[in-house]
């Protein structure tokens, strides 16, 4: 396996997706070349960071109101509907 | 940080009883997941909020039209989605950007940066302007690329989920998936590597 080959199988080998067979030709090639360890590295580092950070959630004090406003939708829908 | 892997099962009989603890149930799991996808989308928190709305409303008065080909999760993600898109195409004059080109080829651009990132624990003192540049980096991408690694790397959703709530085939999510981690770990390697110890930052 070479550069190029192992760039687009990056993904797969990341996710653990890939043949045993290429699997295997992958890590032999990371093993000698430093460049595509880096890029290795640093992507499972950015998958990592978003992961870390990126789960942004509704701001806890609006949270309750927008249950109550969903609640208040649905039961107003019931009402017009019986 | 609540873990918002595998949320659990709610169970779908109850949901259309009209059980007051199986929707607060399925709000706990998915509301900040939706939440994010349209944010994602629509970069305004207050529009968000109203997409989450849309989309719970939207979803338990269209239940029976749910088939459970799909899990429940993954339809919610779907119609929050499709929401996000018609508050996009009611408030863009000019049409949505053109679709990824090129989605089932497999090429991407070799990678440019090849150098080690310095992530070191003393790093985290400046959580908040590293947070700044990953929100900076995501906004680069286009929205096609975003969406997909927000579902399959922030959300942790399958290959298969992603590709059944975004409406793409499993293949343009791996494509996609691959474009954008190159992508962004392009977009981060300056700021990683340039962010050498400054003098006097350990004080």
């Amino acid at each position: 396996m070479n550069c190029q080959e192992l760039i687009r199988y990056l993904s797969d080998y990341i996710d653990r997706s890939l043949s045993d067979e290429l699997h295997a030709e992958a890590q032999q090639h990371l093993a000698t070349c430093h460049n595509c360890h880096v890029v290795l590295d640093t992507t499972r580092q950015t998958i990592y960071l978003y992961r870390q950070s990126g789960r942004q959630a509704i701001p806890a004090e609006h949270r309750a109101e927008l249950f109550a406003r969903l609640q208040q939708s649905l039961a107003a829908r019931k009402d017009s509907a019986s | 940080m609540p873990s918002t892997n595998s949320p659990p099962a709610i169970s779908l009989d109850a949901l259309r009883s009209g059980d007051p603890q199986a929707l607060a149930a399925l709000f706990e799991a998915y509301a900040d997941r939706i939440y994010r996808l349209a944010l994602s989308l629509l970069r305004d928190p207050s529009a968000a909020e109203d997409i989450v709305q849309e989309t719970f409303v939207s979803a338990m008065t269209h239940l029976d039209r749910f088939e459970g080909r799909s899990s429940l999760g993954t339809w919610l993600y779907r119609v929050g989605y499709n929401a996000s898109l018609d508050w996009l195409r009611r408030r863009r004059d000019e049409p949505l950007p053109p679709d990824e080109p090129g989605d089932e080829s497999e090429a991407v651009p070799l990678p440019r940066s090849l150098v080690e990132w310095r992530l070191t624990p003393e790093s985290r003192q400046a959580e908040g302007e590293m947070a700044a540049e990953l929100d900076r980096a995501i906004g680069e991408l286009s929205e096609s690329l975003r969406l997909v690694f927000l579902l399959r790397d922030v959300d942790e959703l399958s290959t298969q989920e992603t590709a059944e709530a975004l409406g793409l085939t499993e293949g343009a999510v791996k494509v996609r998936l691959h474009r954008a981690r190159l992508a962004l770990r392009e977009k981060l390697s300056d700021y990683f590597t340039e962010r050498t110890p400054q003098e006097g930052e350990a004080a």
